[in-house]
C-alpha cells in the first residue's frame, strides 16, 4: 500500500475514534491534517489523474469529508457544514464509474438542502433538488426535506415544528431547532406586514414563545425598530415608499433640442 | 475520465483556515479557471482578500487568479492590474488567449502613458514600474527568440528607444532591420519630434556598422534635415574609389528625388568649394578640364571633359607617375563638380526632359477632336483645351498643337490670354537652360511698354516660374526685377506666382518683402497671388510671418486677398504636424469662413500624409458642421492630402460623404479620392467616382471627371476595363452639345491628366523613399483652388512625375543598358492612339526623311511615335495597312525606333510573358514590382530599385560604351526656340503664320491608307 494511503487511513482511523469518543477538539485537529494530506493525492478532484490507488483514494477521501461534514454537525458550525459539504460533493456528482456510491449520500444531501431551507436560501434549495435524480425524491431523508419545504412555503408552520419528531437520522435535529427560528422569523416579517400592532399576548402566542420574556429579548435582537407601549407591540410600517421622482423637464428638453441640431447636420 | 463539474468544492476550500489548503484550492483554480470562471467570479472578493491578505505568502497566485476571471469577465483593465500584482507569475511566453490578450492590453496601456507627454516630471514617474517590468520582459523574450521586427515595433511603439537600439543591434540582418525600422518611423509614428529621435538612433546606429548603408542614412539625415552630415558623407564618399563616388551620386539623386529645395542648397553650399589648382603643380592638362566642370553647367562638354579625367584617374598606373599632379585630386574635383550639378537638380531635370521628351507619346488626335467639338466662343472650354494641352505635353517642349492651330489660340483674350502663355511653361517645364530665351517675346521689355499686353507678360512671368520650379536659382533675379519694375496688376499677379514658385521653401527673406510691398498695395488681383506666393516662399518653415499675414488677412476688404492669404498660410505650416496646432486652431475658429478654408488647408498640408487620426477626425468634423459650404468642400477635401500615404483607406472613409445631399461634400469626396489615390489606378477609388462622374450637378461631375484622370492615369485598358469606358465617357461628354459648360471643362482637363506628359508622367506625391515630395503635394494644393482661378490649373505640373528608369554610367551618361518587365507587355503599354476617323487625318503619318541633322533628329523621335501609332492602328485593322506603313520605312530607321523604344512590335503572335526595356524605358508605377535585372549584364545597379535615377556600375571599364539619349538636348535646344517665335506671333495676334508655316514638318509622303 502507498506510504502516503497507510498514513491517511491510520489517521483517519485516530479521526474515527476521537469522533466515537466524541472527542471533537481532537477531531477538527485531525481534520485538518487530513485535508492538507488529501491535497498531495492527483486522483481526488479537480484533477481526477487515474493513479494506481485512485478508487482506494477516492473512497478514503470521500470517508472522510462525510465525517467532517456530520462532525460540523455535531460541532454546529453551520460554515464548516457548508465548506465541508462543497467539496464533498464532487465526490458524489463526478465519481460515478469509479467508486460505489456511498450509503451515506442521501443523508447528507438532505442534511444540506435542510441546511439551505433553514438558512432561507430556497432559490439554492431548488437548484440542489433540481441537480437530484427522481428516484432520489423517493428516499426519506431527501423526501423528509422536501416536504418542509413545501409546508413552509404554504405556510403551516405547526406541520413544520411538529415534523421535528420525525427526523430520519439523528444528526437532522440540530437543524431541526434551527428551523424552528426561521420560522418565527418568516412570522415575525409576516406580522409586520399584516398588523400596525398586536397585543404582547397575541404576539407570544404568535411566535411562539413561552415567555413574555423570550419575546421582548427577540425584540431586542431582532427587531429594534418595533415598539413595545401599551401592552402591545407596534410595527412600525416600512417606510414610505420615495414619492416618483421629479421629471428632468429641463434635461429632456435639452436632449431634444441637440437631437434636432444633429439632424439637421447629418449630411 | 471524470471531470468535475463545479468548481465550489476549490471555492469552498479557500475558507478554510489552514493555509495550505487555499494555496492548493487556489493553484487548482488557476489551472481550472478557463472551465469555471463564471462560478469563480462571484467569489472573486474573497479570492482579492487573499491577494491583500499581507500575511499570505501566494498573494501573486491569487492575483494571477482574479486576473484571469477579470480576463474572461471581459474587464480587461482590472485584469490587467492584477497581472500587474501577479508579478513574476504572470508568464509573457504562455501561449495563451488571456497571455496574449494581457500583454496587448499591457503594451497598449504602457505605450499610452509614455504617448501623451506627462505635463510635469513627477506623472513621468507614475509609469507603474511593474508594467515597464512586464513590458521589459516581453522586449526581451522577443529578442531572444529572434522575433526582432516585433520587438523593433514595440520598442517604437512604447517610445524605448534603448530597447529599439538593442533589438537593432542583436538581429542577424541588420540592413533589414534597420530599413524595417524606418519604414515604421514613417508609417507609424505619428508624432514628428518623436519620429526624429527614432531617425537620429538610427543614423547613430548606421554609422557605427562597418559598412554603412549611406543611402538610407542620407534620407534620414534629410528627413533630421542635417545637411552638414549629409554634405560630410558625400565628401567622404566622393574621395574613396569610384564605386564609392557612384554611391555618392546615388545618393545626390536620391535626395533630388525628395524635391527639398532648400536643403539640397544647403548641402550643397556645405560642400567644399573647388580648390583651383595650385599652380606649382602648373600642368596643363588639368587646368585645362577644370574651368569647364567647374562653372557647373552639366552640358555635354563638361562632362565629355569630365569623362578624360576619369580615363586618366583609372589608367593610373601607367600615366600617374608621368604626370605631375595628382590624379586623386583631379578625379575629386571632377566628381565635386558632378555631384553639385546633380544636387542643383539641373542633371536630373535635363534627363527627365531628355526622357519625356524623346519617349513623348502624346496623341493629338485626341486635341484635335476636342478642338473641333468645343464651340469657339466658349472661353472657358476654350481655354481649358489649351491647359489640357499643356498638360498633355508637360515637360516634353513639344508645342506642335499650338503651332498648329495659331489662329485659333489667338482667340484668347485677357487672362484666357495669360493662362495659355503660363501653358508655354507648362510644355516646357525643367528647360533651365532655355527657359528665359524661349518666353523672351512675352516678357516684358525693360521700360518699353510696347511689347504686349499685360497678360501675355504676367503669363510669361508665371511661366518661367513653372519652368524654374523648385529650382529658381538662375532666375528669381530676373523675376524680382520684373516684380520691381511693374506696376500693372497682371503683371505683379504673374510675377508673384512666378517668384514663389521658383523660390518655393527657400525663405528668402528679400523676395518676401519685395512680394509684401506688392501686398500691402492692396490690390485684389496682385494681392491674391501675393499671399499664396508667400507661402510658397515659406513653405514648411513654420515662421513667424504667418500671423503678419493672418493680421493682414483680417485688415483687407479684399476676399481674393483674405483667400491667397489663407491658402498663404497653409502652406507655411506644410508638414509641421503638431506644432501647427495652435495656427490651425486659430484659423478654423474664426469668424470669416475664407480663414476657415484656408485652416483647411492649413490641417491638410500639416498633416500631409500621415493619415494622423486627430486630423482625420478635425477634417470630418468640419466636413459635417460647418454653415460655409466652401469650408465643408475644402475639409472634405483636404482629407485626401491626409491620406495620400495610404491610398487605400480613403476611398471608405469618404465614401459616405460622397453619397451626400449637399453637392460640394460630394465634389470634395472626389478630389480627395482623386488625390490621395492619384496614380494608383485603385479599384476601390474608381468604383466610387463612377457614379460621381454622371452627378446631377455639373460641378461634382466636374471634380469627379478630374478625380478620376488623376486616378487613372497610365493605367491602360488591359489594367483595368474601365479605363477605356471612361475615356469613352470623356469622349462623349465633349462631344455632346448640350452638356454643361462645367463638366465639358472638367472632361477636357481629364483628357490631359489622363495623358499628362506625353504619357510618361505620373502623379506623385511620395517619392520612392517615402518621403512626401514637397513640390507636388504643394503643387495639388494650389491646383486645388482652381475652383476660384482657373490660371492655377497649371499648377498641376509641379506634381507630374516621370515614370521612367534611367540608368547612368560614372559619366553621369545614359548607357546601353537592357533589363526585363517580367509581365505581359500589354499590361503597361501605352494607351492605343485612337483611330482617326476620316482617312484625312492619314496625312499625319510619318516622312520617311532621316537625316543626320539636328533637326531631323528632332523630328525622327516623332516619326518613331507615329510609326508605333500606325502600327498599333494596324494591328487592330489587318495585315495589309501594316504592310504599306513598313513599305516607307527604311530598315536603317528601323533600328533607330527600335533603340528608342522597344514595345512591342507584333500583335499577331501570342504574347510574350515577358519583355526586355532598354535604358532609359518607362516603367509605370504599377510595373516595378515586375522589373528583374539581367545576369551577366556588363551593368550593375548600384541600388536595386525598379526605377529613377539608377546609377549603373560599369563590370567592363575598359571596353568603350554605347551611349543612348546622347544628342536629345542639342536638338531640344533648336526645336523649342522656333515654336516660341512663333506661337508669339499667335500671342500677338499677328495673322501672318507664314513664317510659322516655314518651320512647319515637310509634307509626309504620299500615303494611302486602308481600311
Amino acid at each position: 500500500m502507498d506510504p502516503q494511503l497507510r498514513e491517511v487511513t491510520q489517521l483517519f482511523e485516530r479521526f474515527k475514534a476521537a469522533f466515537l469518543r466524541s472527542d471533537f477538539d481532537t477531531c477538527t485537529n485531525l481534520l485538518s491534517q487530513l485535508k492538507v494530506l488529501l491535497t498531495k493525492f492527483p486522483s481526488l478532484p479537480p484533477s481526477f489523474q487515474r493513479t494506481p490507488n485512485a478508487v482506494e483514494e477516492l473512497t478514503v477521501a470521500r470517508d472522510i469529508y462525510e465525517h467532517a461534514v456530520v462532525l460540523s454537525v455535531k460541532t454546529e458550525d453551520q460554515d464548516a457544514f457548508e465548506r465541508d459539504f462543497f467539496q464533498l460533493k464532487p465526490y458524489y456528482t463526478d465519481t460515478c464509474g469509479i467508486i460505489p456510491p456511498s450509503p451515506q449520500e442521501y443523508p447528507i444531501l438532505g442534511l444540506n438542502l435542510l441546511r439551505l431551507l433553514v438558512q432561507n436560501r430556497i432559490a439554492e434549495f431548488h437548484t440542489e433538488l433540481e441537480l437530484l435524480p427522481s428516484s432520489a425524491l423517493e428516499n426519506p431523508c431527501i423526501k423528509h426535506a422536501v416536504e418542509l419545504e413545501q409546508s413552509f412555503m404554504e405556510g403551516a408552520y405547526n406541520r413544520v415544528l411538529s415534523a421535528r419528531q420525525t427526523v430520519p437520522h439523528e444528526t437532522y435535529v440540530y437543524f431541526m431547532d434551527l428551523l424552528a427560528k426561521t420560522v418565527r422569523d418568516e412570522i415575525a416579517g409576516c406580522s409586520e406586514k399584516a398588523y400596525d400592532y398586536l397585543t404582547i399576548n397575541d404576539a407570544k402566542k404568535m411566535l411562539m414563545f413561552s415567555s413574555e420574556q423570550e419575546l421582548f429579548q427577540y425584540i431586542t435582537e431582532e427587531h429594534p425598530d418595533w415598539e413595545t407601549k401599551n401592552g402591545c407591540v407596534f410595527f412600525q410600517k416600512a417606510k414610505e415608499s420615495q414619492p416618483s421622482k421629479e421629471i428632468p423637464s429641463l434635461q429632456l428638453i435639452n436632449q431634444t433640442l441637440s437631437y434636432a441640431r444633429e439632424l439637421e447636420r447629418i449630411v | 475520465m471524470a471531470v468535475v463539474s463545479s468548481a465550489s468544492g476549490l471555492l469552498a476550500m479557500l475558507h478554510e483556515p489552514h493555509p495550505e489548503l487555499k494555496l492548493h484550492a487556489l493553484a487548482n483554480l488557476n489551472s481550472h479557471v478557463h472551465l469555471f470562471w463564471p462560478e469563480i467570479s462571484t467569489s472573486v472578493p474573497t479570492i482579492e482578500s487573499l491577494y491583500e491578505d499581507e500575511e499570505f505568502n501566494q498573494r501573486q497566485l491569487a492575483a494571477l487568479v482574479v486576473s484571469k476571471v477579470f480576463y474572461y469577465l471581459g474587464e480587461l483593465n482590472d485584469s490587467l492590474s492584477y497581472a500587474l500584482g501577479a508579478g513574476p507569475l504572470f508568464d509573457v511566453s504562455e501561449d495563451s488567449d488571456y497571455a496574449h490578450t494581457l500583454l496587448a492590453k499591457a503594451l497598449d496601456e504602457y505605450a499610452s502613458l509614455k504617448l501623451n507627454p506627462s505635463k510635469s516630471a513627477d506623472e513621468e514617474a507614475k509609469v507603474d514600474p511593474r508594467l515597464e517590468a512586464i513590458v521589459e520582459r516581453m522586449l526581451d523574450k522577443c529578442i531572444l527568440d529572434g522575433k526582432y521586427q516585433q520587438a523593433m515595433g514595440m520598442a517604437v511603439e512604447c517610445r524605448r528607444l534603448d530597447k529599439l537600439e538593442e533589438a537593432i543591434t542583436r538581429s542577424d540582418n541588420l540592413h533589414g532591420a534597420l530599413s524595417y525600422c524606418i519604414n515604421l518611423s514613417h508609417q507609424f509614428v505619428n508624432h514628428r519630434e518623436y519620429r526624429c529621435e527614432v531617425l537620429r538612433l538610427l543614423v547613430k546606429i548606421y554609422q557605427r556598422l562597418p559598412s554603412p548603408d549611406y543611402l538610407s542614412i542620407c534620407q534620414c539625415l534629410m528627413f533630421l534635415n542635417d545637411p552638414e552630415a549629409v554634405a560630410n558623407i558625400l565628401e567622404k564618399l566622393l574621395s574613396g574609389t569610384k564605386d564609392d563616388a557612384l554611391l555618392a551620386f546615388q545618393i545626390a539623386f536620391d535626395l533630388v528625388e525628395n524635391e527639398n529645395q532648400a536643403f539640397l542648397l544647403n548641402v550643397r553650399n556645405r560642400l567644399p568649394t573647388l580648390r583651383p589648382q595650385s599652380p606649382s603643380q602648373g600642368n596643363p592638362s588639368p587646368e585645362s578640364t577644370l574651368p569647364s566642370s567647374q562653372n557647373g553647367t552639366v552640358g555635354a562638354d563638361s562632362s565629355v571633359a569630365a569623362e578624360d579625367v576619369h580615363m586618366n584617374v583609372d589608367s593610373q598606373t601607367p600615366n600617374g607617375n608621368a604626370r605631375v599632379v595628382d590624379p586623386n585630386e583631379v578625379a575629386y574635383a571632377d566628381r565635386l563638380a558632378k555631384i553639385k550639378g546633380i544636387l542643383s537638380g539641373e542633371m536630373s531635370i535635363q534627363l527627365t526632359l531628355q526622357f519625356l521628351y524623346s519617349h513623348n507619346r502624346s496623341d493629338l488626335l485626341i486635341l484635335k477632336t476636342i478642338k473641333q467639338s468645343v464651340e469657339m466662343r466658349n472661353s472657358v472650354c476654350h481655354s481649358a483645351t489649351i491647359c489640357a494641352n499643356a498638360i498633355m505635353h508637360a515637360g516634353t517642349t513639344v508645342d506642335t498643337f499650338l503651332r498648329e492651330n495659331l489662329e485659333w489660340l489667338s482667340r484668347a483674350t485677357n487672362w484666357a490670354k495669360f493662362s495659355a502663355t503660363a501653358g508655354l511653361g507648362v510644355i516646357h517645364r525643367g528647360h533651365l537652360q532655355q527657359g528665359r530665351s524661349l518666353m523672351a517675346p512675352y516678357l516684358p521689355q525693360n521700360g518699353a511698354v510696347g511689347g504686349g499686353s499685360p497678360y501675355s507678360e504676367g503669363g510669361a512671368l508665371y511661366a518661367l516660374g513653372l519652368i524654374h520650379a523648385n529650382h529658381g536659382e538662375g532666375i528669381k533675379q530676373f523675376l524680382r526685377e520684373s516684380l520691381r519694375n511693374t506696376s500693372a496688376e497682371v503683371i505683379q499677379h504673374g510675377a508673384c506666382l512666378g517668384l514663389g514658385l521658383a523660390a518655393l521653401g527657400t525663405a528668402d527673406e528679400e523676395i518676401y518683402d519685395d512680394i509684401k510691398n506688392v501686398l500691402y498695395t492692396d490690390s485684389a488681383v496682385a494681392g491674391e497671388a501675393a499671399g499664396i506666393s508667400m507661402g510658397l516662399l515659406m513653405v514648411g518653415t513654420a515662421s513667424e510671418k504667418a500671423s503678419e499675414m493672418l493680421a493682414y488677412a483680417h485688415e483687407t476688404q479684399h476676399e481674393k486677398i483674405i483667400r491667397g492669404l489663407s491658402l498663404g498660410i497653409a502652406l507655411t505650416v506644410y508638414g509641421r504636424e503638431e506644432e501647427a496646432d495652435t495656427l490651425i486652431e486659430q484659423m478654423t475658429r474664426d469668424q470669416d469662413p475664407i480663414l476657415r478654408y484656408g485652416g483647411m488647408y492649413a490641417l491638410a498640408l500639416a498633416y500631409r500624409g500621415t493619415a494622423n487620426n486627430k486630423a482625420i477626425h478635425q477634417l470630418l468634423h468640419f466636413a459635417v458642421s460647418d454653415v460655409s459650404d466652401d469650408v465643408r468642400r475644402t475639409a472634405v477635401l483636404a482629407l485626401g492630402f491626409v491620406l495620400y500615404s495610404e491610398p487605400e483607406q480613403t476611398p471608405r472613409i469618404v465614401s459616405l460623404l460622397s453619397e451626400s445631399y449637399n453637392p460640394h461634400v460630394r465634389y470634395g469626396a472626389a478630389l480627395a479620392v482623386g488625390i490621395s489615390c492619384a496614380g494608383t489606378g485603385l479599384s476601390e477609388a474608381i468604383s466610387l467616382l463612377e457614379p460621381l462622374t454622371s452627378d446631377v450637378v455639373d460641378f461634382v461631375r466636374q471634380g469627379a471627371l478630374i478625380a478620376m484622370a488623376m486616378v487613372m492615369i497610365q493605367t491602360n485598358e488591359s489594367c483595368d476595363s474601365r479605363v477605356g469606358t471612361f475615356r469613352r465617357q470623356l469622349e462623349k461628354i465633349i462631344l455632346d452639345k448640350h452638356e454643361d459648360t462645367m463638366s465639358k471643362m472638367g472632361a477636357i482637363l481629364a483628357s490631359g491628366i489622363l495623358d499628362a506628359g506625353g504619357r510618361n508622367v505620373t502623379i506623385k506625391l511620395l517619392s520612392r523613399t517615402k518621403h512626401d515630395k514637397i513640390t507636388a503635394v504643394v503643387g495639388l494644393a494650389v491646383f486645388s483652388q482652381f475652383w476660384y482661378w482657373y490660371p492655377l490649373l497649371y499648377f498641376i505640373s509641379l506634381a507630374f512625375s516621370p515614370t521612367a528608369f534611367i540608368g547612368l554610367n560614372y559619366d553621369l551618361k545614359v548607357p546601353k543598358f537592357e533589363f526585363l518587365s517580367h509581365a505581359k507587355p500589354s499590361l503597361f503599354e501605352y494607351p492605343r492612339a485612337i483611330t482617326p476617323p476620316t482617312s484625312t487625318s492619314a496625312a499625319r503619318l510619318p516622312t520617311a526623311v532621316l537625316s543626320t541633322t539636328a533637326k531631323a533628329k528632332a523630328r525622327a523621335k516623332k516619326d518613331a511615335e507615329q510609326k508605333a501609332s500606325l502600327e498599333k492602328a494596324s494591328g487592330g485593322e489587318g495585315s495589309s495597312g501594316s504592310a504599306s506603313g513598313k513599305g516607307i520605312k527604311s530598315p536603317e530607321k528601323d533600328a533607330d525606333a527600335m533603340q528608342v523604344d522597344s514595345a512591342p512590335e507584333k500583335k499577331a503572335e501570342p504574347e510574350p510573358s515577358f519583355e526586355i526595356l532598354t535604358n532609359p524605358a518607362r516603367v509605370v508605377p504599377a510595373q516595378e514590382k515586375y522589373i528583374k535585372f539581367l545576369e551577366g549584364s556588363r551593368y550593375v545597379p548600384v541600388k536595386p530599385a525598379p526605377s529613377g535615377f539608377i546609377l549603373l556600375k560599369d563590370l567592363q571599364p575598359a571596353e568603350a560604351e554605347e551611349l543612348a539619349l546622347t544628342d536629345a538636348p542639342s536638338a531640344v535646344a533648336t526645336n523649342p526656340n522656333n515654336s516660341g517665335s512663333t506661337t508669339a506671333t499667335a500671342q500677338q495676334g499677328s495673322g501672318s503664320s507664314a513664317m510659322a508655316v516655314d518651320e512647319e514638318p515637310q509634307p509626309p509622303q504620299p500615303f494611302e491608307y486602308t481600311s
